[in-house]
C-alpha cells in the first residue's frame, strides 16, 4: 500500500471547479465531486496514465430518514499508486437523475443499472437501461433500497418481457440456456446468437436468485449479521464473514489480536484451497476426464471433512465473530492438519502430473475462452480471472489484511487469458495456501480471541473492507444506523465484477466449451444476485 | 498409463469413509416411503435451486464424489425434469425463481416425489419474510421430503435417500 495523497492533490489541481471537498475515511482519500462534472472526474481517474484507476465499487446510499439526500460513492483502485480514491456526490430532495459514467467507463454498466433498479436513480446517458436485478415482472415503482419501502412488502406481478440484445444474418440463431441448468447449478439465462457452432454474442441474463440480502442486512444488528454474511454465498462463508466482521471492526475501532488475525488466515485459506481443488476437478471433467474429477472430488471431500472436524461445520461457517474468531485450535489440531495438507500436497501433485501429461485434455484448455488483457482491465475483472488475464492484483499482497502482512503471499500471474491460464493459477494458488497454512502454524502468536469494542459507531458512520477471497475481491460497505442498527450494507461479490466478462470471453468459442469457460470462470450466482 | 494406475492402487477404494450425519430431525412418513416405492431400486433426481446460497448445491454435487458415489443406490441426476423422478429443490423460492419452479414441477413426469432440501427450502430459513422471497417450497408445490440442515450434510442425505428404499410394509419410522 502507498500514499494517495500526490494523486489527490494532482486531481484537485486538475479540477479546482468540480471538487466541494477534500477529506478522508478511515484511510481512504476522499474527494466530494459535482454531480455534473462526474464523468470527467472519472474519465480522468481511468485513462491517465499517472493513475490508471479502475473502478472498484460504486454503491448509493439513502439517508434518509435522518437527511432528504442519497450519496453515490465511487471507489478506485489507483494502480500506479496501489491506492484506493474515493469520489463522492450528492443528490439532495427530489432529484433523481445522476450523469452516467458507463460511456467512459465499461465497469460501471452494471452497477448503475443495479442502482437505478434498487434505488430508482437514473443514470443518464448510460446506454443500456433495461432492467437488471427486478425482473419485468416487478411492479413499476418498486425501489427496494429507498428507506420508505417496507423490507418485507408483497410485491404484485405484472407482465412484461425483457429484451434479449439481437443480432442478425445469415444463419444466425440464439440457444436460450436456463434458469435451470443441467446440472447441479445455480440458476442464471445464458443467451447464445450462434452461426453453426461457434458464439457470436453471449447475453448473461441473472439475478434469478435476488433474496434481498442487501435489505435484509439493514434490519439487522451490527453485531448480529455475521450469519447473514455467511449466507451470501455459500461457497466464501468465510470471505463474506470475514469481510463483514473487518468492517464492523473498523466502525468499533477493534483492535483483532494477532491470534485472531493468523486463525483467520488460515480458515481463508482452508476455504480457498477445497474452491480449488474442486474447481480443478471440475474443469477436468468438462474436458470429459473423469478420473481427474473424481481425484479432486475425493480430496476435496477429505478437505470438508477436515473443516468438519476442526469447527465443526464443513463451509467452516461460525468462525468468525466481530472482534476476532469464535472458535480456538489447539496444537494438536494444528499439527494434525498440517500432517494432513503435506499429504493432500503429495497427492494433488501425482494428479496435476497426470492431468498435464494428457495432451487431449491440454489441448482443450489451451487456446479456449481467451479473456484479453485489455477487456480484462475494461471491465475492472477481478481475482483468479483477472490474474490469469495479465491483472496483477491481489489484495493479499497489495492492502494486506488479517496477517497477510506477515506472510508475504506470492501472487500467481499470467498473461494468456484462457481456461489453461485460470487453471494454473488455481494450482498455483492451491500450493501456496498449503504454504501459508504451513507459515500460520509455525508464527501462531498466543493471545485472545476476541477482543472488545472501543466505542458504538454515530449513526451515518461507515466503513470499507476488502478481504481477497478465493474468487477475487469480496468488498463490504457497512454504515451503522440508530440503535445499534445497520443503515446500508452493500455487498460486493467478485462475481458481480466477472460476470459481465464471461460475455467477452466466450466469443468466438464453440457453444460445447461454453459450459468449460464458465467452469473455468466459476463465478457465484448467488453472491452476484444477492 | 502406468503413473495413473499407481496411483489409483495407491489411493484404493474410499467409499464411505465419512463420518455419519446427524440423526434426521424431522422423520419419513410412511406416505412419502409409500410414494417413493416405484423409485425403490432407482430414482433420478433433478436437482432444482430456488435461491439458495449454493451450499446445498455443493453437497448435492458432493453426492456424486467417490466417497459418498451415490450411484451404487441407483440414484442418478437426470439434466432434464422430463427424466427426473424426484424433484430436489433448495432455496427459498425467490419472486424471479417461482414461475421456473412451477415450471419444472409441470414439466416432471408423474408419478413424483418433491424433496425440500435444506432449511431455506422447508422454512425460508434467514431470508423469510424478504420482499424479494415468496417460499417456503410447499407454498407453491407439494412437499413429500424435507431434510433439515444449513446446509445438511452429504451423509445426512445419503441416510434420507436410503430411508425412501425401504420396503413400506416392514418399515418402521
Amino acid at each position: 500500500m502507498s500514499d494517495a495523497r500526490p494523486a489527490v492533490e494532482q486531481v484537485q489541481a486538475a479540477f479546482t471547479q468540480a471538487i466541494t471537498e477534500v477529506c478522508a475515511a478511515h484511510g481512504i482519500p476522499m474527494l466530494r465531486v459535482k454531480k455534473q462534472d462526474l464523468p470527467t472526474v472519472a474519465h480522468f481517474l481511468h485513462t491517465n496514465p499517472g493513475f490508471r484507476g479502475s473502478l472498484s465499487l460504486l454503491w448509493a446510499v439513502d439517508h434518509r430518514p435522518r437527511e432528504a439526500r442519497y450519496e453515490l460513492c465511487y471507489l478506485f483502485t489507483l494502480a500506479e499508486h496501489k491506492d484506493w480514491l474515493l469520489l463522492v456526490t450528492d443528490l439532495h430532495g427530489d432529484e433523481r437523475e445522476f450523469p452516467s459514467i458507463t460511456p467512459h467507463l465499461h465497469a460501471a454498466k452494471w452497477y448503475e443499472r443495479e442502482i437505478r433498479d434498487l434505488f430508482g436513480l437514473i443514470p443518464v446517458g448510460h446506454p443500456d437501461l433495461r432492467r437488471l436485478v427486478r425482473h419485468e415482472h416487478w411492479p413499476k415503482g418498486s425501489y427496494p433500497l429507498k428507506k420508505d419501502f417496507p423490507w418485507d412488502r408483497v410485491l404484485g406481478r405484472v407482465q412484461g418481457e425483457y429484451a434479449f440484445r439481437k443480432i442478425h444474418g445469415e444463419g444466425i440463431f440464439e440457444v436460450p440456456v436456463g434458469p435451470i441448468h443441467a446440472g447441479i447449478i445455480e440458476p442464471g439465462h445464458f443467451r447464445f446468437s450462434v452461426a453453426g457452432e461457434p458464439i457470436m454474442q453471449l447475453e448473461v441474463r441473472h439475478f434469478w436468485k435476488h433474496r434481498g440480502v442487501e435489505k435484509l442486512f439493514e434490519q439487522q444488528q451490527l453485531n448480529e449479521a455475521v450469519p447473514l454474511s455467511e449466507r451470501v454465498s455459500g461457497d466464501t462463508s468465510v470471505g463474506h464473514s470475514l469481510a463483514y466482521c473487518q468492517a464492523v471492526e473498523t466502525l468499533q475501532g477493534v483492535e483483532v489480536s494477532p491470534r485472531a488475525r493468523y486463525l483467520r488466515t488460515l480458515f481463508l485459506e482452508l476455504e480457498r484451497l477445497h474452491n480449488h481443488i474442486g474447481d480443478v476437478g471440475a474443469i477436468c471433467n468438462d474436458t470429459a476426464y473423469a478420473l481427474a474429477h473424481a481425484h479432486c472430488g475425493r480430496m476435496k471431500e477429505q478437505l470438508m471433512q477436515l473443516n468438519d472436524r476442526l469447527t465443526g461445520s464443513r463451509f467452516l461457517r461460525g468462525v468468525n465473530c466481530v472482534g476476532g474468531v469464535a472458535l480456538d485450535l489447539s496444537g494438536l489440531q494444528l499439527a494434525q492438519v498440517e500432517v494432513e495438507l503435506n499429504a493432500l500436497e503429495q497427492d494433488f501433485s501425482a494428479i496435476e502430473k497426470i492431468v498435464f501429461a494428457n495432451a487431449s485434455l491440454t489441448e482443450r484448455l489451451e487456446n479456449t475462452g481467451i479473456l484479453t488483457e485489455s477487456i480484462a482491465w475494461d471491465h475492472a475483472v477481478i481475482g483468479v480471472v483477472g490474474r490469469a488475464s495479465g491483472i496483477d492484483r491481489d489484495l493479499r499482497r497489495d492492502r494486506p489484511f488479517a496477517a497477510y502482512d506477515m506472510l508475504q503471499p506470492k501472487v500467481a500471474f499470467y498473461r494468456y487469458g484462457d481456461v489453461r491460464a485460470r487453471m494454473r493459477v488455481r494450482l498455483d494458488e492451491i500450493h501456496e495456501s498449503i504454504r501459508l497454512i504451513r507459515e500460520v502454524r509455525r508464527s501462531l502468536p498466543l493471545g485472545r480471541l476476541v477482543s472488545q469494542p472501543m466505542h458504538q459507531p454515530q449513526p451515518g458512520a461507515w466503513a470499507l473492507s476488502a478481504v481477497e477471497g478465493w474468487r477475487g475481491e469480496i468488498l463490504y460497505v457497512v454504515m451503522a444506523g440508530d440503535a445499534g442498527l445497520i443503515h446500508r450494507c452493500k455487498v460486493r461479490d467478485p462475481s458481480f465484477v466477472n460476470w459481465p466478462a464471461i460475455q467477452w470471453a466466450a466469443l468466438g468459442n464453440i457453444v460445447p466449451d461454453f459450459p468449460l469457460i464458465n467452469k473455468s470462470f466459476n463465478l457465484s450466482y448467488a453472491g452476484n444476485d444477492l | 498409463m502406468f503413473r495413473i494406475l499407481k496411483k489409483s492402487l495407491q489411493t484404493g477404494v474410499v467409499t464411505g469413509q465419512h463420518p455419519a450425519g446427524a440423526a434426521p430431525s424431522e422423520p419419513l412418513s410412511q406416505d412419502a416411503i409409500e410414494k417413493a416405492k416405484p423409485f425403490r431400486r432407482s430414482l433420478t433426481i433433478r436437482e432444482v435451486d430456488t435461491g439458495s446460497c449454493n451450499a446445498c448445491e455443493m453437497e448435492m454435487n458432493a453426492l456424486a464424489n467417490p466417497v459418498y458415489d451415490v450411484e451404487r443406490f441407483g440414484v442418478h441426476i437426470a439434466a432434464s425434469p422430463r427424466h427426473a423422478d424426484a424433484l430436489v429443490v433448495t432455496g427459498p423460492v425467490t419472486v424471479n425463481m417461482e414461475r421456473a419452479l412451477k415450471a419444472v414441477y409441470k414439466a416432471t413426469a408423474d408419478p413424483k416425489i418433491v424433496i425440500a432440501l435444506g432449511d431455506c427450502a422447508i422454512h425460508c430459513g434467514m431470508f423469510k419474510g424478504s420482499y424479494a422471497v415468496t417460499g417456503p417450497v410447499d407454498r407453491h408445490i407439494p412437499v413429500d421430503v424435507r431434510i433439515s440442515g444449513c446446509p445438511p450434510r452429504p451423509a445426512e442425505i445419503l441416510a434420507v435417500l436410503e430411508g425412501l428404499r425401504q420396503e413400506p410394509a416392514t418399515s418402521k419410522t
